[in-house]
C-alpha cells in the first residue's frame, strides 16, 4: 500500500527525517512511534506533500508520488488528521464535511446541480452516516469552533474519512483524550480497518498503540530504530533505551 | 426623486460591484489594492466599444467584464503563488502599471466627425450612449440596481453552496483545504476571474454614467475604499460590502453635514473597526446570529 524508501527530509542541519525505509502492508493498522521530535510528524508531513521530501521515494499502491501536490494525493487515496486539530472553525460541522467530500468519485456519481446545493440522496447520506459515525449528528448545525476538543478530534476523524481514503495517517488522535475517549477511538479505529481502510497510527499513548496495531515501526531522531510486531517492539531493548533512557536496556 | 439623489444612489450602486470585488477575494483570503485596475480596464473597454465602435452596451458590458475576467486571471497566474502580504503588495504594483498604460494609451477614431477615444491623461470623452438612447437617470439607476441585484443572487446561490463553503475554507486555512484535496490554485484563479469581471462592470456602468473617464480615476484610492468597504461592511455575507459603500458614499459623501470630513471620518472608522471588529460589522457571528433571528 506504502512505501517509504531511504526517505529524508532536513531542515537546514537538522535531519528531522533520515533516511527512513517503512512498508506498509495493505489493509493493516501499522503504528509509528517514537519519543517527541523523532520525525514522526515530519513523515506524515512529507507523505502528503505538505513538505516536500529532501531526498528519498515514496510509492503509493506501487506509484511514486512523490511529485504530486497535496491536493492530488488525496485524490489518490491519502486522508490524514492533524495533531494541532484543524478545522474550517467559521463552518458548520455538517459543511467541514461537506467540503471535504469532493472526491473523483463522488463527482461522478452526483449530478451537477444537486452538488450545487448539497444534494439529495447521496451526499447528505453519507454526511449523516459520518456524523452518526463519529457522534457528532446532534452537533451538526454547531459552528466546528464552538465545539469540545473531544468533538473536534472526532470531527477530524470523520472529516478524513469524508474523501473515502484507502489509506488514512492519523497525527496522534488521542493526544489529550481521557480512557474512556480512548477506548472509543480504538473502537472506531478497529471498525475502520475491517472495512478495509489501511491506517497508520501516529501515536504517543501506549495503550492504544499496542492494542490495535498489527505492526510498528519507532523513530529515533529522524531514524528507525527498530520494526515489528507489538510485543516484539515492547521487548525490544533500543526501543526502552529511546523511551525510558540509557540504564533500562 | 431630485438629480442629487440620483446620482448618490447610482454612485452607490456602481461602486458596490467593485466593493464586491475586493470581498470575493477577501473570502477566498487573498488582500487585493488593485480592483481599480479592473474597473478601469472595465471602463475603457466599454468605452471603446460603445463610443469608438457603436455597439450596443449590453453587447460592450459582457465583453469589457470577459476582458477584466481574462486580464484579473493572467495577473494572477504569477501573483497567486505569492502569499499574504506579498500578494497584496503584487496587486498594488499591477493596479499602478494599469494606470500607467491607461496613461501611455492613445487610441482616437473618427465618429461622426469627432475625435474619439483615449487621450492619454486628457482622458476619455464622449461616453455617451445612455444618453444617444434617451435612457434618463432614473432609469439608469434601475439598470444598475437590477444588475446589482442579479450579482447579489449570484452570490448567495454560491454561498448556498459547496463552492461557497469551500471559498471560506480555502479563505481560512488554505493549507488544510489542500490536504482535502482541494485545487487551491484553481480555486483562487477562478475567484480572480470573476473578481476581475466584476469590478470591470462596475467600470463599464461607471464609464457611461459619467461620460468621462481619466487614468486618475483609477488610482490607488478606489482600490483602498474598495477593500475597506468590504471590511467595513463585514465579511459573512455579500450584504457587507453594499453597507460599506452606503456608510461611505451615502452617509459621508452623499450628505451635507459630513461631506468636508469624508476621509477623516472614514479613516477613523476604519481604524475603530479593524481593532473591535476585525472581519467588519456584518461578520460571520453575526450574520449566524441575524439568521437564527430573522424569518
Amino acid at each position: 500500500m506504502l512505501e517509504l524508501k531511504a526517505l529524508s527530509r532536513h531542515f537546514g542541519g537538522v535531519r528531522a527525517v533520515d533516511g527512513i525505509d517503512l512498508a506498509v502492508a495493505g489493509g493493516q493498522i501499522f503504528g509509528l512511534i517514537g519519543p517527541n521530535g523523532s520525525g514522526k510528524s515530519t513523515t506524515v508531513n512529507v507523505i502528503t506533500g505538505l513538505l516536500p521530501p529532501t531526498s528519498g521515494t515514496i510509492l503509493f499502491r506501487g506509484e511514486d508520488i512523490g511529485a504530486l501536490p497535496t491536493h492530488l494525493r488525496l485524490r489518490a487515496g491519502i486522508a490524514r488528521t492533524f495533531q494541532n486539530i484543524r478545522l474550517f472553525g467559521q463552518l458548520s460541522v455538517w459543511q467541514n464535511l461537506w467540503v471535504a467530500q469532493n472526491s473523483a468519485e463522488d463527482r461522478a456519481r452526483q449530478g451537477f446541480f444537486a452538488r450545487w446545493l448539497g444534494g439529495q440522496g447521496g451526499v447528505r447520506e453519507e454526511i449523516a452516516r459520518l456524523l452518526e459515525f463519529s457522534g457528532l449528528a446532534h452537533k451538526q448545525d454547531e459552528l466546528a469552533a464552538n465545539l469540545a476538543f473531544g468533538e473536534q478530534r472526532r470531527l477530524e476523524l470523520a472529516r478524513a474519512l469524508a474523501a473515502r481514503p484507502k489509506l488514512l495517517l492519523l497525527d496522534e488522535p488521542a493526544a489529550g483524550m481521557n480512557s474512556e475517549e480512548i477506548a472509543q477511538l480504538r473502537d472506531r479505529i478497529l471498525k475502520l480497518r475491517d472495512t478495509g481502510i489501511t491506517i497508520v497510527l501516529v501515536e504517543h499513548v501506549m495503550e492504544l498503540v499496542m492494542g490495535v496495531t498489527d505492526r510498528i515501526a519507532v523513530l529515533n531522531f529522524g531514524q528507525k530504530i527498530a520494526e515489528g510486531t507489538p510485543a516484539e517492539i515492547q521487548a525490544h531493548p533500543a526501543v526502552r533505551k529511546a523511551y525510558l533512557g540509557g540504564e533500562a536496556a | 426623486m431630485d438629480a442629487y439623489t440620483i446620482g448618490v444612489l447610482t454612485n452607490i450602486g456602481l461602486f458596490s460591484f467593485v466593493a464586491l470585488s475586493a470581498y470575493l477575494l477577501l473570502v477566498a483570503g487573498e488582500l487585493s489594492f488593485g480592483q481599480q485596475a479592473f474597473f478601469g480596464v472595465g471602463a475603457y473597454a466599454g468605452g471603446i466599444f460603445t463610443a469608438m465602435y457603436g455597439w450596443p452596451l449590453p453587447l460592450a458590458a459582457l465583453a469589457a467584464m470577459t476582458l477584466g475576467a481574462l486580464a484579473q486571471f493572467l495577473v494572477g497566474l504569477p501573483t497567486l503563488r505569492l502569499r499574504g502580504l506579498y500578494f497584496a503588495m503584487s496587486t498594488l504594483a499591477a493596479a499602478e502599471m494599469a494606470r500607467i498604460l491607461f496613461e501611455l494609451l492613445h487610441f482616437q477614431r473618427e465618429v461622426k466627425g469627432e475625435l474619439t477615444g483615449p487621450d492619454g491623461t486628457q482622458g476619455f470623452r464622449g461616453i455617451r450612449w445612455i444618453f444617444e438612447h434617451g435612457i434618463e437617470p432614473i432609469d439608469y439607476l434601475g439598470m444598475v440596481v437590477g444588475l446589482l441585484a442579479v450579482v447579489l443572487a449570484g452570490f448567495f446561490l454560491v454561498e448556498r453552496s459547496r463552492l461557497g463553503a469551500t471559498l471560506r475554507g480555502v479563505g481560512q486555512d488554505p493549507e488544510l483545504a489542500a490536504s482535502l484535496g482541494i485545487d487551491i490554485q484553481r480555486v483562487k484563479l477562478g475567484v480572480a476571474a470573476a473578481a476581475g469581471a466584476l469590478a470591470a462592470l462596475g467600470g463599464v456602468l461607471y464609464a457611461h454614467h459619467n461620460t468621462y473617464i481619466e487614468p486618475r480615476n483609477f488610482d490607488i484610492m478606489l482600490g483602498v475604499h474598495s477593500l475597506a468597504y468590504a471590511l467595513i461592511g463585514g465579511l459573512g455575507t455579500a450584504f457587507g460590502p453594499l453597507l460599506g459603500v452606503v456608510l461611505d458614499i451615502g452617509a459621508l459623501e452623499g450628505s451635507r453635514v459630513f461631506h468636508d470630513y469624508r476621509m477623516i471620518v472614514f479613516g477613523g472608522l476604519v481604524a475603530l473597526l479593524l481593532v473591535f471588529r476585525p472581519r467588519g460589522l456584518l461578520d460571520e457571528r453575526m450574520v449566524r446570529w441575524l439568521r437564527a433571528r430573522l424569518p
